[in-house]
C-alpha cells in the first residue's frame, strides 16, 4: 500500500475540495493485516466530517450498516459538537478508495472505539470555525459564544457556518500534542440536545418504502447472473466433477473451472438454478462431518482426565480434589447466522483507462478486507479496486470474508461482462462459518455457609477468531500459541471463591468456524449462569440475592443489574400453577459490558411445548447515547436467547451440512414472542459500551434457570426440547 | 405477456416467462424493494398482494399472475408521497434493524389489517409468523401494527 498521510488521502480523494475539514498534522498511516483490524485513536476521527459551503455538515459514515445503526449513534455525537440537529447532516457511505483503511465492523465496538475520535474531530472544527468567526466579528474568542448551526455573541449578533464557510478547501489542522477541546457529548453536567435522546436512524425511510439499499437491488446495465457451487467446508477438496448435463441448459454464457472452484454464468437467474443443478460434484473431507466426530473433538471430561487444558486463563490456588456441590457437564450446540438477506455481490471489470479497473458491490463487515483479498484474488493492484459497500441485511458477525465477492470476481472476469451473484439460503448453511459446538465442565465447592470455596471450569471449544478459515495457514500455529479472543470471551466468572481454576481448549472441528454473535461468551455464561444457580436451587438460597452475594462486592455494576431486573420481574406476578417458573442469570460481555435478564417460562404438558412468557432484561451501556436504539440491540438479544434456549441447532450428518432452510433450521417466529420489559442503566460519565451482542449472554441461561425453576429439569445442553424434559 | 404492478402495466419480455413472480419483480421490471430470503416460502420477505391477497411471490411462476393487479412496497406510499399509516408506524416505532425483512412484513401487515381492522395478539401471531425477521423485530412490528390499525380506524 502507498505510504499517504490522511491529509494527503483527503486532498488526492477530493473530499477536502471545498468546505472546512479537520486533520491532523501527521503522517501517520496504517497497512492493513486479515481482518481488518485498524482502530481509530484520538485523531482518527479528523477527516471525517466536513462542514460544506452552504454550511451543512457532511460526515463520512465510519461504520458499516447492518441494524445497529452505529453511525446514527455516531452522528449524534458529531451533531452534539457542533450544535445542530442530527437529521441535518448528510452522511456519507465512503467506498474504500474514499478514506484509509478502517477497521471491520464487529465485536459490538463501534460506539466504544469511534464515539470519541469523531467527537474530537467535530470539536476540533468547531472550535476552528469559532476563531474564523471572532475574526469575522471583530470579538474575542472567548466572547464568541455558541448558537444553533453557528456562534452569537452576548448582544446577539450571529454567524453561522453558512458565513464562515466558503467554497476554496480548509484545513483545520491540530497538532498532536494541543489540547483536545470541550466534548460536549461527554460533559455530563451538560444539557445536550442530541446525545442521549432518542432519533430516528438515518435512511430509515428507504426501509419501509422498498428504497434500494441492498447489494442485489443495484441496478447494473448489462448484468449477467452466476453462482458458483459450495463445499461443506472450505477445506474440502473436489473429488469427482460431472458437469456435462451443464451446456443442454438454455441461457448457459459459460461454466467456470478453477481448481475447486466451480460456477457458471447465465442471462437469467432461473437458468443459472437449472445449470447448477446439473453440476455433480462430490468432495474429500480432511475430517469426517458427522456429530460423533464433533462430540469426540470435544470431550471436555476425556481431556480434563488426561491432564490441564491447553489454556490456563485463571490460577488462584487451585486444588483437584474438593468436595463439590456442583459437578455438572454442559454441552452447547453449533449455531449459524442466518441472517435475513443471502449474500450478493455485483462485480464488473473495466478497461485499463477507467479510474478502477475491478468494481465490487458489496455488504461486507470489513470492505477493505475485501479490496485486498480482491487484489490478491486478480493480481490488480490494491489501488485497482474499489469495493462500494452497500447495506447488510444483517451482519451477526457472518460477514467478513471474501466468498461471495470472490465467486461474483472470478465469474466476471470468465465472461468480461458485470455479474451478479445472489447466494441461496441452501449456500448460506453450506458456507456457513458457525459458532463452534462446545463443552464445559463446571465444579464448584461452598462452605458451611453455602460460600463459595473452589471453582473449576474447564471448557472444550472449536476455535473462534483463530479458526483456519478465518486466518492464513501459516499465521494458524503460530497465532494458536496464545488465547484464541473470541474462545475466551465469558469464561472468568463474576464470583469470589480462594480457590479458583479456569482453563480451555481451542480444537479444529470439521465445519467452518467463524465469529456468530457474542463469540464464545453466550456459550460459556450459559455454562456459569446455570451451575451456580443450580447451587443456589441445591442451597435453597434465592438466587439473585446468593449470586450478588458470591461476588463479594467486586462487581458492583453487575451486580446493580440483577438487582434491577429482579425488580422489574416482579412488576408481574408468576401464576401459581405447576409449570410455571422464574429464571435469572447475569453476566460481563468483553469485561465492560453488564447485563441481567430474567425470564419467565410456562412448561406446558398439554400441548408439549416451552413457552418463553416474559423477559426482563437491566443493562449498563455506560453512557446511552440513542437510548431507543440501544432497546433495540436488546430486544434483538432477547429473541435471539429464545433461539439459542430453544429452538436453533445447526445440523451435520453424513459428511455434509444438513441444515439447509428455515424449515430445517428454526429461528424465533412471532409467535415465539414474550413480552418484554427493558431497563436501560444510564451512566454518563462512562464511555458507551455498545450493546450489538451483549444481551444475549444472559438470556439463554435465564431461560434455562426458569425451566428448572418450573420442572426441576436442569437443562444440560442447548437447544432444550420439550421431550427432554 | 403483461402483468399490472402499482398500477402499471409492464411487458414481461420473452426470456423471463419460466421465472417466479419475484425474480421478475426484482431483475426485470426494477421493482427490488419485494426481497428474496429462502425461496421456499417460509419467510415472508417476498410478500406482495395480488388481487388483494398477500402471496409469497417466490413461490408462484409470473405466468401464473398475468393480467392480475399486484400491489408491492413500492406502490404503497401514495403518489404524492405520503407514507401508508403502516409505513409512518413502521418509522415512528423504530421499527427496521438492517431492515431486510420489513417490506415482506409491512405487506403481511397490511393484509392483516385489512382482514382484521383491531387485530389482536393473537391474529398477529397467527398471520404474521411466516414472518421471519433476524434481527428480532417483533416486538415493535406488534406495536406498529395496532398502532397503524388503529389510526387507520379512526380516519375510515
Ligand atoms: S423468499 Fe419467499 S417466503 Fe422466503
Ligand atoms: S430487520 Fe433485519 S431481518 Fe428484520
Amino acid at each position: 500500500m502507498v505510504s499517504i498521510s490522511r491529509r494527503n488521502f483527503l486532498i488526492a480523494t477530493g473530499w477536502v475540495a471545498a468546505g472546512v475539514t479537520g486533520v491532523y498534522a501527521l503522517s501517520k498511516h496504517a497497512v492493513a493485516v486479515a481482518p481488518t483490524i485498524i482502530f481509530p485513536d484520538e485523531t482518527s476521527g479528523a477527516a471525517w466530517v466536513q462542514i460544506r459551503p452552504g454550511g451543512v455538515c457532511h460526515m463520512f459514515f465510519p461504520r458499516v450498516d447492518m441494524g445497529q445503526n452505529a453511525n446514527s449513534g455516531l452522528a449524534q455525537i458529531v451533531a452534539e459538537e457542533l450544535n445542530i440537529d442530527v437529521e441535518d447532516i448528510q452522511g456519507v457511505q465512503p467506498s474504500t478508495s474514499d478514506v484509509p483503511p478502517l477497521a471491520v465492523t464487529a465485536g459490538s465496538m463501534s460506539m466504544t472505539a469511534f464515539s470519541r475520535p469523531l467527537a474530537i474531530a467535530a470539536a476540533t472544527l468547531r472550535e476552528g470555525l469559532r476563531d474564523r468567526a471572532a475574526v469575522k466579528l471583530g470579538e474575542p474568542v472567548a466572547a464568541v459564544l455558541d448558537d444553533v448551526g453557528g456562534f452569537q455573541t452576548s448582544d446577539r449578533r450571529k454567524v453561522s457556518y453558512a458565513d464562515l464557510v466558503d467554497d476554496t478547501g480548509l484545513v483545520i489542522e491540530r497538532e498532536s500534542d494541543q489540547a483536545v477541546p470541550a466534548l460536549y457529548a461527554f460533559d455530563s453536567g451538560r444539557q445536550k440536545t442530541q446525545v442521549g435522546h432518542p432519533k430516528s436512524p438515518l435512511g430509515i425511510r428507504d426501509l419501509v418504502t422498498g428504497g434500494r439499499v441492498y447489494t442485489a437491488d443495484v441496478p447494473m446495465t448489462g448484468v449477467l447472473y452466476g453462482r458458483a457451487v459450495q463445499p461443506p467446508v472450505r477445506s474440502a477438496q473436489i473429488a469427482s466433477l460431472d458437469t456435462s448435463g451443464v451446456a443442454e441448459v438454455r441461457g448457459v454464457v459459460t461454466l467456470v473451472e478453477e481448481g475447486d472452484f466451480v460456477g457458471v454464468v447465465c442471462t437469467t437467474p432461473r437458468a443459472v438454478d437449472k445449470a447448477i443443478a446439473q453440476i455433480q460434484v462430490t468432495w474429500d473431507l480432511q475430517q469426517p462431518i458427522t456429530e460423533e466426530e464433533i462430540s469426540r473433538l470435544i470431550d471436555v471430561d476425556g481431556k480434563m482426565a488426561a491432564g490441564d487444558l491447553e489454556h490456563i486463563l485463571q490460577d488462584k490456588a487451585h486444588r483437584r480434589n474438593a468436595d463439590w456441590s456442583v459437578d455438572l457437564r454442559f454441552d452447547v450446540q453449533v449455531q449459524t447466522h442466518a441472517a435475513q438477506e443471502p449474500r450478493a455481490a455485483i462485480a464488473r471489470f473495466n478497461d485499463a483507462g477507467a479510474d478502477h479497473r475491478l468494481e465490487i458491490w458489496t455488504g461486507t463487515q470489513d470492505p477493505f478486507g475485501m479490496q485486498r483479498f480482491a487484489s490478491m484474488d486478480t493480481g490488480l493492484s490494491e489501488s485497482d479496486v474499489v469495493i462500494y459497500l452497500q447495506r447488510l441485511g444483517g451482519g451477526f458477525g457472518g460477514r467478513e470474508h471474501y466468498e461471495v465477492e470472490r465467486d461474483a470476481v472470478r465469474l466476471a472476469r470468465a465472461v468480461g461482462r458485470p455479474v451478479k451473484v445472489q447466494w441461496t439460503r441452501a449456500d448460506e448453511f453450506m458456507a456457513s462459518r458457525s459458532r463452534p459446538a462446545s463443552a464445559h465442565r463446571i465444579r464448584i465447592a461452598s462452605d458451611d455457609q453455602g460460600n463459595l470455596t473452589d471453582w473449576w471450569y474447564g471448557y472444550v471449544t472449536g476455535h473462534v477468531v483463530f479458526a483456519r478459515e478465518r486466518l492464513p495457514g501459516w499465521l494458524l500455529p503460530v497465532a494458536r500459541l496464545s488465547d484464541d479472543s473470541g474462545v475466551v470471551k465469558g469464561a472468568i466468572a463474576p464470583y469470589q471463591a480462594p480457590h479458583q481454576r479456569v482453563e480451555c481448549e481451542d480444537v479444529d472441528l470439521p465445519i467452518d468456524l467463524g465469529v456468530w454473535r457474542s463469540l464464545n461468551g453466550a456459550s460459556a455464561i450459559f455454562a456459569i449462569e446455570s451451575a451456580m444457580d443450580e447451587l443456589a436451587v441445591l442451597q435453597g438460597k434465592e438466587p439473585v440475592a446468593f449470586k450478588i452475594a458470591q461476588m463479594q462486592g467486586e462487581q458492583p455494576r453487575l451486580a446493580h443489574c440483577l438487582a434491577t431486573v429482579r425488580k422489574l420481574s416482579a412488576k408481574r406476578r408468576l401464576p401459581e400453577a405447576a409449570g410455571y417458573g422464574r429464571g435469572f442469570a447475569c453476566g460481563i460481555y468483553d469485561g465492560r459490558c453488564f447485563v441481567a435478564v430474567s425470564a419467565d417460562v410456562f412448561v406446558d404438558e398439554v400441548n408439549q411445548q416451552i413457552n418463553v412468557l416474559h423477559l426482563c432484561c437491566a443493562q449498563d451501556v455506560g453512557m446511552a447515547v440513542n437510548p431507543d436504539q440501544l432497546r433495540a440491540q436488546i430486544e434483538s438479544n432477547l429473541v435471539w436467547s429464545i433461539g439459542m434456549a430453544l429452538l436453533e441447532r445447526f445440523e451435520v450428518a453424513d459428511n455434509t451440512i444438513q441444515s439447509s432452510n428455515f424449515d430445517n433450521y428454526t429461528i424465533p417466529r412471532m409467535r415465539n414472542m414474550p413480552t418484554l420489559d427493558i431497563d436501560i442503566i444510564d451512566q454518563p460519565n462512562l464511555p458507551p459500551t455498545g450493546a450489538g451482542e451483549v444481551a444475549l449472554v444472559a438470556g439463554p441461561p435465564a431461560i434455562a434457570n426458569a425451566i428448572r425453576d418450573a420442572s426441576g429439569f436442569r437443562a444440560l445442553s442447548l437447544p432444550i426440547r420439550f421431550a427432554d424434559i | 405477456m403483461k402483468v399490472r404492478v402499482n398500477e402499471v402495466e409492464h411487458h414481461v419480455a420473452a426470456d423471463w416467462r419460466d421465472e417466479t413472480l419475484l425474480t421478475v419483480l426484482r431483475e426485470h421490471l426494477g421493482l427490488a424493494g419485494t426481497k428474496f430470503s429462502c425461496g421456499i416460502g417460509q419467510c415472508g420477505a417476498c410478500v406482495v398482494h395480488v388481487d388483494g391477497s398477500a402471496i409469497n411471490s417466490c413461490l408462484i411462476s409470473i405466468a401464473d399472475v398475468e393480467n392480475k393487479n399486484i400491489l408491492t412496497i413500492e406502490g404503497l406510499a401514495s403518489g404524492d408521497g405520503s407514507l401508508h399509516p403502516l409505513q409512518q408506524a413502521w418509522i415512528d416505532e423504530n421499527v427496521p434493524q438492517c431492515g431486510f425483512c420489513q417490506s415482506g412484513q409491512i405487506m403481511q401487515a397490511l393484509a392483516l389489517v385489512g382482514d382484521k381492522p383491531d387485530p389482536t395478539d393473537a391474529d398477529i401471531d397467527s398471520v404474521m409468523s411466516g414472518n421471519l425477521c433476524r434481527c428480532g423485530t417483533y416486538d415493535r412490528i406488534r406495536k406498529s401494527i395496532k398502532k397503524a390499525a388503529l389510526v387507520m380506524r379512526s380516519t375510515s
